[in-house]
């Protein structure tokens, strides 16, 4: 089948990695990409941790000349070459496969040969979806998310003023910001169902986090699943969002920033035959048929530990690119062979780890590094692979795959050959 | 096209290299070299791949 047009849905790094590898690999056809944002693609992991380091201590904002970021700059990505017809700011409603046709919200339809799904996921909630994140009567939202850049500068500007912060959710974003929020000057409190990290990342690399927050004055909570109420204590001033756990504890702060996770965008493909059990599965080459694929958070893929999501950043764009090809070449396109990569920091640490997570137990190799908790970790996989992980440890991303796959050997210069 | 390294943005992540191992790698202390900084042909889709996997957008591809 020869494709003439191909459509991308989805602007972030995903349908931007899906653009670019559909021109490097031969196609000079028409290529069209929608995004419901109303920015070029920009780098999401860079916006909780640009938050680390663009408020000052005192709270007050860096001068920025560029208004529009809020004075964030870290996000910014290079002007894309993919030369596709950029649809920003519109967002799509339904898919007819039949018909091969993409349909816009408010009316409109791209029609296609091949196309790209990459519509990515949006921020969970603990508001009803009904009216969630509809501000109250004085404006301010009962809940902040972190998921866009305007999300960011939200953040940003409410955490300026250094309210009393509670964080919700004891991942990897929650922590991000809980500890941004903690070096802007803020008091934190994180709500955590289980202990912070452990899920993603297992005991020992959740644990130095945790001890590092702990001595940095962040407090965490447990207490089972959280939901929110609003309260007006009758002066409008004294409004707030408490955040009640499943053990009745209540909590209060001035403002309640929820990171519980994120859902795939998949609602515009409801009655497009697409999706099994609600959600969207690929082959190993990104394939759902043969003239459409899927990548990046919207995405189930096949890993060797099973059928997963894996909202990453690595992880979008390797789909993106083996979609992409498998677009072009069907079955002989390669196939994903999918490595994780994973790195986050905050309260002091920045970790870098490869290989899958959590990790069970203590590291079977550790080497400090040159500085105060400065390591280099390996774990050894019950099923044959390897986990490593570089805490406060600069080390190229290759060579941290070589100790994962094959050890601690592998970081070591050939022995000299004595003959 | 020219490979432009905004130093103080790179974190290290070194998933250029990754993309290109033949025009850059970091080196012991972790910084980044690029070994090849003009590229054309097979070299630039090569540089272009390693540009946009960078996560802090440490690197940009500017005309020589």
């Amino acid at each position: 089948m020869t494709m003439r047009r191909i459509v991308v849905v989805g602007n972030g790094i995903a349908g931007l990695t899906a653009c670019d590898s559909l021109r490097s690999a031969g196609f000079d056809g028409e290529l069209t990409v929608v995004g419901a944002e109303r920015h070029h693609p920009y780098s999401r992991p860079a916006l909780s941790k640009a938050l680390l380091h663009g408020v000052e201590e005192n709270g007050v904002e860096e001068n920025s000349a560029d208004k529009n970021s809020g004075g964030l700059q870290a996000h910014e990505l290079p002007e894309p070459t993919h030369d596709a017809t950029e649809l920003l700011g519109v967002s799509v409603s339904g898919l007819d496969i039949d018909a091969r046709v993409v349909r816009l919200d408010g009316g409109g339809e791209l029609p296609y040969d091949g196309l790209v799904i990459a519509s990515g996921s949006r921020a969970k909630r603990l508001s009803p979806t009904e009216g969630a994140g509809e501000p109250r009567d004085d404006g301010s939202a009962r809940e902040l998310t972190l998921r866009t850049i305007e999300d960011a500068i939200t953040l940003r500007q409410r955490v300026a003023a250094r309210p009393s912060v509670i964080v919700v959710g004891g991942g990897p974003l929650g922590m991000e910001v809980a500890s941004g929020c903690l070096q802007a000057g803020c008091e934190v409190t994180l709500v955590s169902d289980g202990a912070p990290l452990s899920r993603q990342l297992g005991g020992h690399l959740a644990g130095m986090f945790t001890s590092a927050a702990a001595r940095r004055g962040l407090r965490v909570v447990g207490g089972g699943k959280a939901r929110l109420i609003d309260f007006d204590e009758g002066a409008g001033s004294d409004a707030g969002t408490r955040v009640v756990l499943a053990d009745g504890t209540v909590l209060e702060a001035d403002l309640v920033v929820t990171a519980i996770g994120d859902e795939p965008n998949t609602g515009w493909l409801a009655g497009s035959k697409l999706l099994v059990d609600g959600s969207l599965r690929v082959d190993t080459r990104g394939r759902l048929r043969a003239e459409i694929v899927a990548a990046g958070d919207v995405a189930f893929f096949p890993t060797s530990r099973g059928v997963q999501r894996v909202p990453l950043w690595t992880s979008a764009i390797d789909q993106a690119k083996v979609a992409a090809v498998g677009l072009l070449q069907g079955d002989a396109a390669p196939e994903l062979n999918f490595q994780p990569y994973f790195w986050t920091e905050g309260f002091g640490l920045s970790l870098k780890s490869v290989g899958f997570t959590p990790v069970a137990g203590a590291p079977d190799y550790s080497e400090p590094g040159n500085h105060a908790e400065s390591m280099l970790l390996r774990w050894e996989n019950k099923d044959g692979s390897g986990t490593a992980a570089a805490v406060n440890y600069r080390i190229p991303i290759p060579k941290l795959r070589r100790l994962a796959d094959a050890g601690p050997a592998a970081l070591r210069p050939a022995a000299p050959v004595n003959v | 096209m020219r490979i432009e390294l905004d130093r103080p943005r790179c974190e290290g992540h070194g998933l250029c290299e990754e993309a290109a191992p033949a025009l850059m790698h970091l080196d012991d202390d972790g910084e980044l070299v690029i070994d090849v900084p003009e590229v054309d042909g097979a070299g630039l889709d090569a540089a272009k791949a390693a540009v946009r996997v960078c996560p802090v957008a440490a690197l940009r591809l500017a005309a020589a």
